[in-house]
Protein backbone atom coordinates (compact mmCIF):
# COMPACT_ATOMS: atom_id res chain seq x y z
CA UNK A 1 0.00 0.00 0.00
CA UNK A 2 1.35 3.30 -0.87
CA UNK A 3 1.72 5.67 2.15
CA UNK A 4 2.05 8.74 0.11
CA UNK A 5 -1.07 8.28 -2.45
CA UNK A 6 -3.87 8.08 0.45
CA UNK A 7 -2.32 10.97 2.33
CA UNK A 8 -1.97 12.80 -1.20
CA UNK A 9 -5.83 12.19 -1.90
CA UNK A 10 -6.47 13.85 1.90
CA UNK A 11 -4.15 16.52 1.86
CA UNK A 12 -6.14 17.33 -1.44
CA UNK A 13 -9.31 17.35 -0.15
CA UNK A 14 -8.72 19.02 2.34
CA UNK A 15 -6.74 21.73 0.05
CA UNK A 16 -10.07 22.22 -2.26
CA UNK A 17 -11.85 22.25 0.43
CA UNK A 18 -16.03 21.28 0.76
CA UNK A 19 -18.78 22.85 -2.12
CA UNK A 20 -16.33 21.84 -5.04
CA UNK A 21 -17.40 18.51 -7.49
CA UNK A 22 -13.68 17.09 -7.65
CA UNK A 23 -13.53 14.33 -10.16
CA UNK A 24 -10.32 12.20 -9.00
CA UNK A 25 -8.84 10.54 -12.36
CA UNK A 26 -7.57 6.90 -10.55
CA UNK A 27 -5.92 3.50 -11.77
CA UNK A 28 -7.40 0.36 -10.88
CA UNK A 29 -4.08 -0.86 -9.14
CA UNK A 30 -3.84 1.91 -7.15
CA UNK A 31 -8.05 2.13 -6.24
CA UNK A 32 -7.77 1.02 -2.88
CA UNK A 33 -5.63 3.63 -1.76
CA UNK A 34 -6.99 6.27 -3.23
CA UNK A 35 -10.38 4.67 -1.41
CA UNK A 36 -8.69 4.86 1.64
CA UNK A 37 -7.62 8.57 1.79
CA UNK A 38 -10.98 9.25 1.28
CA UNK A 39 -12.54 7.47 3.80
CA UNK A 40 -9.62 7.05 6.29
CA UNK A 41 -7.11 9.99 6.23
CA UNK A 42 -10.24 12.60 5.28
CA UNK A 43 -13.42 11.68 6.02
CA UNK A 44 -12.44 9.57 9.65
CA UNK A 45 -10.24 11.96 10.80
CA UNK A 46 -12.15 14.89 10.11
CA UNK A 47 -15.46 13.50 11.70
CA UNK A 48 -17.36 13.29 8.63
CA UNK A 49 -20.12 10.59 7.15
CA UNK A 50 -18.68 9.21 4.12
CA UNK A 51 -21.56 8.32 1.74
CA UNK A 52 -20.25 5.72 -1.23
CA UNK A 53 -22.30 5.35 -4.45
CA UNK A 54 -21.26 2.20 -5.71
CA UNK A 55 -21.95 0.75 -9.07
CA UNK A 56 -19.03 -1.03 -9.53
CA UNK A 57 -19.00 -3.14 -6.65
CA UNK A 58 -21.47 -4.47 -4.32
CA UNK A 59 -21.47 -3.00 -0.60
CA UNK A 60 -20.60 -6.46 1.15
CA UNK A 61 -17.66 -6.91 -0.91
CA UNK A 62 -16.82 -3.51 -0.73
CA UNK A 63 -17.02 -3.43 2.92
CA UNK A 64 -15.04 -6.34 3.81
CA UNK A 65 -11.98 -5.58 1.83
CA UNK A 66 -11.93 -2.10 3.42
CA UNK A 67 -12.20 -3.83 7.02
CA UNK A 68 -9.60 -6.25 6.20
CA UNK A 69 -7.24 -3.38 4.91
CA UNK A 70 -8.53 -2.34 8.77
CA UNK A 71 -9.97 1.71 7.42
CA UNK A 72 -11.97 2.95 9.40
CA UNK A 73 -15.51 2.19 8.29
CA UNK A 74 -17.36 4.34 11.23
CA UNK A 75 -19.68 7.23 9.70
CA UNK A 76 -19.17 4.88 6.14
CA UNK A 77 -22.58 4.46 4.51
CA UNK A 78 -23.81 2.70 1.04
CA UNK A 79 -25.91 3.59 -1.58
CA UNK A 80 -25.52 0.42 -3.66
CA UNK A 81 -26.55 0.28 -7.15
CA UNK A 82 -25.15 -3.39 -7.66
CA UNK A 83 -26.23 -6.36 -5.72
CA UNK A 84 -29.92 -6.08 -6.95
CA UNK A 85 -28.91 -5.88 -10.39
CA UNK A 86 -26.63 -9.68 -9.50
CA UNK A 87 -30.36 -11.76 -9.10
CA UNK A 88 -28.65 -13.42 -6.02
CA UNK A 89 -28.96 -13.15 -2.57
CA UNK A 90 -28.40 -9.92 -0.97
CA UNK A 91 -25.66 -10.07 1.70
CA UNK A 92 -27.31 -6.82 3.10
CA UNK A 93 -24.88 -4.77 5.63
CA UNK A 94 -25.93 -1.90 8.12
CA UNK A 95 -26.50 1.78 6.48
CA UNK A 96 -26.83 0.62 3.34
CA UNK A 97 -29.67 1.62 0.91
CA UNK A 98 -30.29 -0.44 -2.09
CA UNK A 99 -31.26 1.19 -5.44
CA UNK A 100 -32.39 -1.94 -7.71
CA UNK A 101 -30.36 -0.14 -10.67
CA UNK A 102 -27.68 2.32 -11.44
CA UNK A 103 -29.87 3.13 -14.44
CA UNK A 104 -32.44 4.65 -11.66
CA UNK A 105 -31.09 7.95 -11.06
CA UNK A 106 -32.89 9.94 -9.24
CA UNK A 107 -33.44 7.42 -6.68
CA UNK A 108 -29.75 7.39 -6.23
CA UNK A 109 -30.16 11.52 -5.59
CA UNK A 110 -32.98 10.12 -3.31
CA UNK A 111 -30.83 8.06 -0.91
CA UNK A 112 -28.37 9.89 -0.50
CA UNK A 113 -30.71 13.12 0.42
CA UNK A 114 -32.10 9.83 2.81
CA UNK A 115 -28.05 9.65 4.58
CA UNK A 116 -28.27 13.43 4.86
CA UNK A 117 -31.70 13.81 6.87
CA UNK A 118 -30.28 11.07 9.26
CA UNK A 119 -27.00 12.90 9.38
CA UNK A 120 -28.43 15.63 10.86
CA UNK A 121 -26.09 18.38 10.31
CA UNK A 122 -23.17 16.52 10.18
CA UNK A 123 -20.87 17.02 6.88
CA UNK A 124 -20.88 14.42 4.31
CA UNK A 125 -18.35 13.39 1.91
CA UNK A 126 -20.10 11.64 -1.27
CA UNK A 127 -18.16 9.42 -3.49
CA UNK A 128 -19.26 8.31 -6.75
CA UNK A 129 -17.69 5.00 -8.05
CA UNK A 130 -17.13 5.14 -10.50
CA UNK A 131 -18.47 7.48 -13.47
CA UNK A 132 -16.76 4.96 -15.75
CA UNK A 133 -19.51 2.45 -14.43
CA UNK A 134 -22.27 4.62 -14.74
CA UNK A 135 -21.50 5.75 -18.28
CA UNK A 136 -21.81 1.96 -19.38
CA UNK A 137 -25.58 1.77 -17.68
CA UNK A 138 -26.89 5.39 -18.40
CA UNK A 139 -27.58 7.57 -22.02
CA UNK A 140 -25.32 10.10 -21.51
CA UNK A 141 -27.33 13.34 -21.59
CA UNK A 142 -29.51 11.35 -18.71
CA UNK A 143 -26.30 10.92 -16.94
CA UNK A 144 -24.78 14.49 -17.44
CA UNK A 145 -28.11 16.07 -15.60
CA UNK A 146 -27.93 13.01 -12.94
CA UNK A 147 -24.44 14.48 -12.15
CA UNK A 148 -25.33 18.48 -12.33
CA UNK A 149 -28.30 17.65 -10.02
CA UNK A 150 -26.53 16.14 -7.54
CA UNK A 151 -23.48 18.18 -7.47
CA UNK A 152 -25.38 21.07 -7.20
CA UNK A 153 -27.21 19.52 -4.60
CA UNK A 154 -24.09 18.51 -2.52
CA UNK A 155 -22.61 21.93 -3.01
CA UNK A 156 -25.68 23.80 -1.18
CA UNK A 157 -24.82 21.34 1.43
CA UNK A 158 -21.45 22.34 1.56
CA UNK A 159 -20.54 18.49 0.97
CA UNK A 160 -17.34 17.62 -0.35
CA UNK A 161 -18.31 15.55 -3.36
CA UNK A 162 -15.91 13.42 -5.38
CA UNK A 163 -16.49 11.47 -8.54
CA UNK A 164 -13.69 9.04 -9.38
CA UNK A 165 -12.95 7.82 -13.18
CA UNK A 166 -10.75 5.92 -14.72
CA UNK A 167 -9.26 7.79 -17.88
CA UNK A 168 -8.00 5.34 -20.12
CA UNK A 169 -11.20 4.25 -20.04
CA UNK A 170 -13.00 7.09 -21.33
CA UNK A 171 -14.22 8.05 -24.72
CA UNK A 172 -13.30 11.99 -25.47
CA UNK A 173 -17.08 13.12 -25.20
CA UNK A 174 -17.15 11.55 -21.76
CA UNK A 175 -14.33 13.32 -20.56
CA UNK A 176 -15.87 16.38 -21.75
CA UNK A 177 -18.74 15.97 -19.90
CA UNK A 178 -16.64 14.95 -16.53
CA UNK A 179 -14.88 18.86 -17.75
CA UNK A 180 -18.65 20.12 -17.13
CA UNK A 181 -20.06 18.65 -14.54
CA UNK A 182 -16.79 18.48 -12.14
CA UNK A 183 -14.93 21.89 -10.80
CA UNK A 184 -11.67 20.07 -10.66
CA UNK A 185 -9.82 17.19 -12.14
CA UNK A 186 -7.03 15.89 -10.14
CA UNK A 187 -4.92 12.98 -11.58
CA UNK A 188 -3.41 10.35 -9.38
CA UNK A 189 -1.10 8.43 -11.45
CA UNK B 1 -44.24 33.06 -12.64
CA UNK B 2 -47.34 34.62 -11.64
CA UNK B 3 -47.09 36.59 -8.37
CA UNK B 4 -49.65 36.14 -5.94
CA UNK B 5 -47.85 38.59 -3.03
CA UNK B 6 -48.59 41.69 -4.57
CA UNK B 7 -52.16 40.63 -4.38
CA UNK B 8 -52.52 40.09 -1.10
CA UNK B 9 -51.47 36.14 -0.76
CA UNK B 10 -53.45 34.05 1.55
CA UNK B 11 -51.68 32.07 4.41
CA UNK B 12 -49.87 28.77 4.08
CA UNK B 13 -50.62 25.24 5.54
CA UNK B 14 -46.67 24.22 5.34
CA UNK B 15 -47.20 20.32 4.81
CA UNK B 16 -43.24 20.04 6.51
CA UNK B 17 -42.49 17.65 3.42
CA UNK B 18 -39.73 19.72 2.28
CA UNK B 19 -40.00 18.92 -1.39
CA UNK B 20 -43.67 19.71 -1.85
CA UNK B 21 -43.76 22.52 0.20
CA UNK B 22 -41.13 23.51 -2.21
CA UNK B 23 -42.88 22.38 -5.12
CA UNK B 24 -45.91 24.37 -3.73
CA UNK B 25 -44.09 27.91 -3.19
CA UNK B 26 -44.51 27.40 0.71
CA UNK B 27 -47.45 25.27 1.18
CA UNK B 28 -50.92 24.36 0.86
CA UNK B 29 -52.69 27.48 0.38
CA UNK B 30 -54.72 27.13 3.74
CA UNK B 31 -58.47 25.40 3.62
CA UNK B 32 -57.83 24.19 0.37
CA UNK B 33 -59.57 21.08 -0.15
CA UNK B 34 -56.96 19.21 -2.23
CA UNK B 35 -57.27 15.89 -4.05
CA UNK B 36 -54.21 13.31 -3.74
CA UNK B 37 -55.06 11.08 -6.52
CA UNK B 38 -53.45 7.68 -7.87
CA UNK B 39 -53.20 4.30 -8.37
CA UNK B 40 -51.64 1.68 -5.71
CA UNK B 41 -48.39 1.77 -4.02
CA UNK B 42 -47.92 5.10 -5.47
CA UNK B 43 -47.64 6.55 -2.01
CA UNK B 44 -50.51 8.81 -1.14
CA UNK B 45 -51.39 7.53 2.08
CA UNK B 46 -47.93 7.57 3.60
CA UNK B 47 -47.69 11.22 2.10
CA UNK B 48 -51.16 11.80 3.70
CA UNK B 49 -50.29 10.57 6.94
CA UNK B 50 -47.01 12.48 7.20
CA UNK B 51 -48.74 15.58 6.27
CA UNK B 52 -50.57 15.20 9.63
CA UNK B 53 -47.58 14.07 11.05
CA UNK B 54 -45.64 16.70 10.44
CA UNK B 55 -48.64 19.17 11.52
CA UNK B 56 -48.48 17.55 15.05
CA UNK B 57 -44.75 18.31 15.10
CA UNK B 58 -45.64 21.89 14.62
CA UNK B 59 -48.67 22.13 17.32
CA UNK B 60 -51.89 21.40 14.63
CA UNK B 61 -53.83 19.17 15.39
CA UNK B 62 -55.04 16.09 12.80
CA UNK B 63 -57.85 14.13 12.09
CA UNK B 64 -57.70 10.99 9.69
CA UNK B 65 -60.84 9.71 8.37
CA UNK B 66 -60.19 5.98 7.06
CA UNK B 67 -62.83 4.70 5.25
CA UNK B 68 -62.37 1.22 3.76
CA UNK B 69 -59.16 -0.38 6.63
CA UNK B 70 -60.31 -0.73 10.14
CA UNK B 71 -58.23 1.69 12.78
CA UNK B 72 -56.10 -1.12 14.43
CA UNK B 73 -55.26 -2.34 11.13
CA UNK B 74 -54.47 1.03 9.77
CA UNK B 75 -52.67 1.73 13.06
CA UNK B 76 -50.21 -1.22 12.47
CA UNK B 77 -49.56 -0.06 8.85
CA UNK B 78 -48.36 3.31 9.67
CA UNK B 79 -44.80 3.58 8.19
CA UNK B 80 -41.76 3.89 10.46
CA UNK B 81 -41.59 7.41 10.49
CA UNK B 82 -38.60 8.41 12.88
CA UNK B 83 -40.24 11.54 13.58
CA UNK B 84 -43.72 9.95 14.37
CA UNK B 85 -44.23 8.64 18.11
CA UNK B 86 -47.49 6.71 19.00
CA UNK B 87 -48.12 8.79 21.60
CA UNK B 88 -49.44 11.20 19.13
CA UNK B 89 -52.52 9.09 18.82
CA UNK B 90 -53.35 8.21 22.41
CA UNK B 91 -52.65 11.70 22.80
CA UNK B 92 -55.47 12.95 20.18
CA UNK B 93 -53.00 15.28 18.46
CA UNK B 94 -53.45 12.65 15.31
CA UNK B 95 -57.04 11.57 16.47
CA UNK B 96 -58.33 8.81 13.88
CA UNK B 97 -61.86 8.31 13.29
CA UNK B 98 -63.78 5.55 11.30
CA UNK B 99 -66.03 6.72 8.82
CA UNK B 100 -68.65 3.90 10.41
CA UNK B 101 -68.34 6.26 13.43
CA UNK B 102 -68.76 9.52 11.87
CA UNK B 103 -71.84 7.91 9.76
CA UNK B 104 -73.41 6.75 13.09
CA UNK B 105 -72.65 9.99 14.79
CA UNK B 106 -75.00 11.73 11.84
CA UNK B 107 -77.70 8.86 11.85
CA UNK B 108 -76.77 7.75 8.26
CA UNK B 109 -76.42 5.04 6.36
CA UNK B 110 -74.04 4.36 3.41
CA UNK B 111 -76.71 3.47 0.64
CA UNK B 112 -78.66 6.10 1.02
CA UNK B 113 -76.14 9.06 -0.31
CA UNK B 114 -78.77 11.76 -1.11
CA UNK B 115 -78.58 15.38 -0.67
CA UNK B 116 -80.02 15.63 2.22
CA UNK B 117 -77.90 12.61 3.82
CA UNK B 118 -74.53 14.56 2.05
CA UNK B 119 -75.35 17.29 4.09
CA UNK B 120 -75.73 15.65 7.40
CA UNK B 121 -72.36 13.77 6.31
CA UNK B 122 -70.49 17.05 5.87
CA UNK B 123 -72.60 18.80 9.38
CA UNK B 124 -71.10 15.52 11.07
CA UNK B 125 -67.30 16.25 9.82
CA UNK B 126 -68.01 19.92 10.39
CA UNK B 127 -68.69 19.36 13.96
CA UNK B 128 -65.96 17.31 14.84
CA UNK B 129 -62.97 19.26 13.12
CA UNK B 130 -64.73 21.88 15.08
CA UNK B 131 -64.83 20.13 18.35
CA UNK B 132 -61.06 19.36 18.28
CA UNK B 133 -59.74 22.30 16.66
CA UNK B 134 -58.70 20.15 13.57
CA UNK B 135 -56.36 21.94 11.28
CA UNK B 136 -55.16 19.05 8.75
CA UNK B 137 -57.85 16.55 7.63
CA UNK B 138 -57.59 13.26 5.65
CA UNK B 139 -60.15 11.14 4.54
CA UNK B 140 -58.88 7.62 2.79
CA UNK B 141 -60.25 7.41 0.37
CA UNK B 142 -63.04 9.64 -0.50
CA UNK B 143 -64.11 7.16 -3.29
CA UNK B 144 -66.10 4.81 -0.39
CA UNK B 145 -68.38 7.85 -0.40
CA UNK B 146 -68.75 8.82 -3.83
CA UNK B 147 -69.08 5.77 -4.79
CA UNK B 148 -72.34 5.68 -3.84
CA UNK B 149 -72.88 8.59 -4.80
CA UNK B 150 -74.54 8.18 -8.37
CA UNK B 151 -74.87 11.74 -9.88
CA UNK B 152 -72.16 14.49 -10.30
CA UNK B 153 -74.19 16.93 -8.99
CA UNK B 154 -74.23 15.52 -5.65
CA UNK B 155 -70.74 14.58 -5.94
CA UNK B 156 -69.86 18.25 -6.65
CA UNK B 157 -72.12 19.26 -3.78
CA UNK B 158 -70.47 16.72 -1.41
CA UNK B 159 -66.62 18.86 -2.23
CA UNK B 160 -68.35 21.89 -1.94
CA UNK B 161 -70.10 21.34 1.13
CA UNK B 162 -66.89 20.03 2.49
CA UNK B 163 -64.89 22.75 1.29
CA UNK B 164 -67.05 25.59 3.14
CA UNK B 165 -66.83 23.62 6.11
CA UNK B 166 -63.17 23.96 5.89
CA UNK B 167 -62.72 27.08 5.20
CA UNK B 168 -64.76 28.17 8.25
CA UNK B 169 -62.27 26.21 10.55
CA UNK B 170 -58.92 27.21 8.84
CA UNK B 171 -58.91 23.12 7.74
CA UNK B 172 -56.88 22.17 5.14
CA UNK B 173 -57.85 18.32 4.17
CA UNK B 174 -56.21 16.16 1.52
CA UNK B 175 -58.82 13.43 0.06
CA UNK B 176 -57.37 10.35 -0.98
CA UNK B 177 -58.85 9.00 -4.19
CA UNK B 178 -57.69 6.40 -6.47
CA UNK B 179 -59.18 8.09 -9.81
CA UNK B 180 -57.86 9.81 -12.58
CA UNK B 181 -58.81 13.06 -11.25
CA UNK B 182 -58.90 15.20 -14.34
CA UNK B 183 -61.74 13.49 -15.86
CA UNK B 184 -64.15 13.62 -12.76
CA UNK B 185 -66.54 16.53 -11.24
CA UNK B 186 -64.40 15.98 -7.81
CA UNK B 187 -61.25 17.06 -9.67
CA UNK B 188 -63.18 20.18 -11.36
CA UNK B 189 -64.61 20.94 -8.17
CA UNK B 190 -61.69 20.30 -5.40
CA UNK B 191 -59.06 23.33 -4.85
CA UNK B 192 -56.07 21.30 -6.20
CA UNK B 193 -54.87 18.16 -7.27
CA UNK B 194 -52.27 16.21 -6.42
CA UNK B 195 -51.40 13.15 -8.38
CA UNK B 196 -49.40 9.95 -7.39
CA UNK B 197 -48.29 7.76 -9.92
CA UNK B 198 -45.63 5.33 -11.83
CA UNK B 199 -43.18 6.23 -14.34
CA UNK B 200 -42.02 3.66 -16.53
CA UNK B 201 -38.34 4.36 -17.65
CA UNK B 202 -37.41 1.07 -19.35
CA UNK B 203 -38.29 -1.09 -17.31
CA UNK B 204 -37.40 0.97 -14.07
CA UNK B 205 -40.74 2.08 -12.06
CA UNK B 206 -40.39 4.87 -10.55
CA UNK B 207 -42.54 6.60 -7.72
CA UNK B 208 -43.99 10.28 -9.09
CA UNK B 209 -45.81 13.55 -7.61
CA UNK B 210 -47.23 16.34 -10.04
CA UNK B 211 -49.10 19.07 -8.36
CA UNK B 212 -51.72 19.52 -11.32
CA UNK B 213 -53.65 21.85 -9.47
CA UNK B 214 -53.40 23.98 -6.43
CA UNK B 215 -55.99 27.24 -6.37
CA UNK B 216 -54.14 30.29 -4.58
CA UNK B 217 -50.65 29.92 -5.08
CA UNK B 218 -47.99 29.48 -8.22
CA UNK B 219 -46.68 26.35 -8.37
CA UNK B 220 -44.68 23.90 -10.36
CA UNK B 221 -46.34 21.46 -12.60
CA UNK B 222 -43.39 19.74 -13.27
CA UNK B 223 -43.01 15.59 -12.72
CA UNK B 224 -41.25 14.62 -9.68
CA UNK B 225 -39.69 11.79 -8.22
CA UNK B 226 -40.53 10.17 -4.70
CA UNK B 227 -38.93 7.95 -2.20
CA UNK B 228 -40.83 6.51 0.88
CA UNK B 229 -38.11 6.80 3.67
CA UNK B 230 -37.94 6.75 6.99
CA UNK B 231 -37.09 10.47 6.99
CA UNK B 232 -40.10 10.82 5.47
CA UNK B 233 -41.76 11.25 1.50
CA UNK B 234 -38.72 12.83 -0.45
CA UNK B 235 -38.65 14.98 -3.97
CA UNK B 236 -36.24 15.45 -6.55
CA UNK B 237 -36.86 16.51 -9.77
CA UNK B 238 -37.60 14.03 -12.83
CA UNK B 239 -34.92 13.84 -15.33
CA UNK B 240 -35.16 14.74 -18.42
CA UNK B 241 -31.81 13.74 -20.14
CA UNK B 242 -32.37 16.18 -22.39
CA UNK B 243 -35.72 14.97 -23.89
Amino acid sequence: MSEELHARVAEKLEEVGPAVAMALEIKIDNYFDVVRGIIDDFAAKKGLITVYITASVPSSALNGALQALEVNTNGLMFVDCVSHSLMGSIQRIENTAYVESPTMLENIILKVEYFSRIAEGRKMVVVIDSFNSFAMSSEHKMLSEFLTVLMTSLKAKEAYPIVLTIPDQLKPDLKEMLTMVCDVIVPLS
Amino acid sequence: MWDMVSRGERGRCVTGIEGLDNILGGGIPLSNLVLVAGGCGTGKTTLAFEFLVRGSLMGESGMLIPTVEKKDILISNIPPFTFFNDKMLVKGQVAVTELEQVMESANLSPSKMDEAAIRKLVGAIGKMVAASKVKRLVIDSIDTITMDIKEDALNALLLSELSAVLYKNECTALLITGEETCKTIEGRVADGVIMMGNYDRRGDLLRTMQVGKMKGTSHSRSKYVIDLTPAGVLVTPLLKGGS
